[in-house]
């Protein structure tokens, strides 16, 4: 039996006339961490929605051994953690920090029963671990941009998920923040034991330890490798149409362009 | 005057007047936190456009016309539902065009309508003193159905008013939950036709939400401060309709928007919002 927890076959995706993905063949092992690069429009958040069941498609999606199509049953859900894009919140919406990362256990509770002491436990150490224990009882509306992007992790953690999916989880948000959220979701993979598929088109905040990229392009993969090999000049000059170059720093591959 | 009040309230027909606002306050403000927190306003107004359509169309057709209200609404929820979900087009351009076909339906409705249109105006602009034990009755189930709906899943309301995309990602059938406050927004809004009209109600679906609005981030007391609003803004509207003589819908209706602004003046939120902001100005200036 294979270790795929994840397994793509000729997936497609059209909107219309727009090819989304074309004929995506894909497999991920469990606790891969993977990351989705590519332009804008490329097709790296229709992969994550469709694995996370929020896209029809045609082809064959197998996940954790099964085979699934977009309409998913609870136990498959809640085995997916999904951290989105920064979204915006109207800074009056009556929910507490520590509420929206509680909101992770409600589908694994199941209906009738409410959060409890448990709970509750798991959330303040999930705080603790974003480092924003001090502002559970803050409205969630009134943090700021990465503050809000760590209540995402940290409520997508809280779902006890096996496999994670974040789409741009460090976009619009400022160098210092970003890299706090970066090395963040390498602490969640070493520490969660997790299945990571991370979209991005920002090459200097990878998580240290994404260990494989998949290159995305007009909704066809490009590359699917080792991610220090993926992040070449020639690559990824080729996948963005523009001139880039890398240079290593501390150990670390970065990307500058002019 | 006080003496005169109290006599008053002896009479059956002014005690069910006050049951009916309380229970017509209290349905369409609890299902205003869902309008107001998941910025659907203009469902409130399709929908109360749709009941009206359907009760003048009943009238037309000799069915009663909270019954041909209620379905009406429950086929524009139908509509509603899945063509906000699953088309292109922006949610609000396919209510405008919902709201508008409605509100012509209920025109042409009272245009062929031979007989007297004193009874499509009453559902139009509502009649708390001509109420029958059956309205009251009717309105009383649904606004329990409501309270009952919003005590046994409060906490899949939560993740569903915070991000429906977040619901459905945590396993929870929030598609079901959204058409169930469909549902629900179709009866609260036909069963008070009677009381404050198909015009007016849409008042009452928002009103009290966007109080609330204004005085909590507690979702519990957020539901508790929208339905004591809704509550106050129809008995008080209904006392001063009786003291000044006055149209009860429209006193009930005024009475909501004082209440909203009251909450909007002395709003803690807004104001620690405005001494946030200062504060930061302030440090601004320092450096």
């Amino acid at each position: 039996m294979n270790n795929h927890v994840i397994e793509f076959e000729g997936i497609t995706v059209r909107k219309g006339n727009n090819l989304l993905l074309d004929n995506i063949s894909l497999c991920v092992s469990r606790t891969e961490f993977v990351g989705i690069i590519g332009p804008n429009g490329a097709g790296k958040t229709t992969l994550l929605n469709v694995i996370a069941g929020f896209e029809q498609f045609s082809g064959t999606l197998n996940l954790f051994g099964h085979h699934e199509s977009w309409k998913r049953d609870r136990k498959t859900r809640l085995r997916i953690g999904y951290v989105p894009q920064l979204f915006q919140i109207d800074p009056a919406f009556p929910i507490l920090a520590s509420e929206a990362v509680m909101t992770g256990s409600i589908g694994r509770l199941g209906l009738f029963r409410s959060p409890g002491r448990e709970e509750m436990k798991r959330t303040m150490e999930l705080m603790e671990m974003m480092r924003m224990a001090h502002l559970a009882g803050r409205p969630l509306g009134q943090l700021s941009g990465g503050e809000r992007q760590k209540v995402s992790l940290a409520r997508a953690i809280l779902q006890q998920p096996d496999i994670l999916l974040m789409d741009e989880p460090t976009a619009n948000l400022d160098i210092a923040v970003q890299k706090e959220v970066s090395d963040l979701i390498s602490e969640i993979h070493k520490q969660e034991n997790l299945t990571l598929l991370l979209v991005t088109h920002d090459f200097n905040m990878l998580p240290a330890s994404m260990n494989r990229a998949v290159l995305f392009n007009h909704g066809k993969i490009v590359y699917d490798g080792d991610a220090d090999t993926a992040m070449s000049s020639e690559t990824l000059s080729g996948l963005f149409q523009y001139p880039l170059e890398t240079f290593d720093r501390n150990g670390k591959r970065f990307v500058s362009y002019d | 005057m006080t003496e005169n009040l109290v006599e008053v309230l002896r009479y059956p027909l002014i005690q069910r007047a006050i049951l009916a606002c309380v229970l017509c306050g209290a349905s369409c403000s609890v299902l205003s936190v869902f309008v107001v927190l998941m910025k659907m306003p203009l469902i409130g107004v399709s929908m109360s456009h749709a009941a009206f359509a359907g009760a003048v169309l009943g009238m037309l057709l000799g069915i009663n016309p909270v019954l041909s209200g209620f379905i009406m609404c429950l086929l524009s929820a139908g509509v509603l539902g899945p063509l906000s979900d699953r088309t292109d087009m922006a949610p609000e351009n396919i209510l405008g065009i919902m709201f508008s076909f409605l509100m012509g339906l209920a025109f042409l409705g009272m245009g062929i309508l031979t007989r007297t249109k004193a009874g499509a105006l009453n559902l139009m602009w509502g009649s708390l003193l001509s109420l029958s034990g059956l309205d009251i009755a009717i309105l009383a189930f649904v606004t329990s159905l409501l309270a009952l709906f919003v005590l046994l899943f409060f906490k899949e309301i939560r993740l569903v008013l915070f991000n429906r995309r977040l619901a459905t990602a945590s396993g929870l059938p929030q598609r079901t939950l959204y058409y169930t406050v469909l549902f629900l927004t179709g009866a609260v809004v036909s069963s008070n036709l009677t009381t404050v009209g198909g015009l007016l109600i849409f008042a009452l679906l928002v009103q009290p939400g966007a109080t609330a609005l204004q005085l909590t981030y507690d979702l519990k007391h957020f539901f508790l401060i929208s339905a004591a609003s809704g509550i106050g803004a129809c008995v008080s509207g209904l006392i001063l309709s009786y003291i000044f003589d006055l149209p009860s819908g429209a006193a009930v209706v005024l009475m909501a928007t004082a209440i909203f602004a009251v909450a909007y003046i002395f709003s803690p939120k807004r104001n620690a919002t405005k001494l946030k902001k200062g504060s930061m100005a302030h440090e601004d200036d320092a450096r």
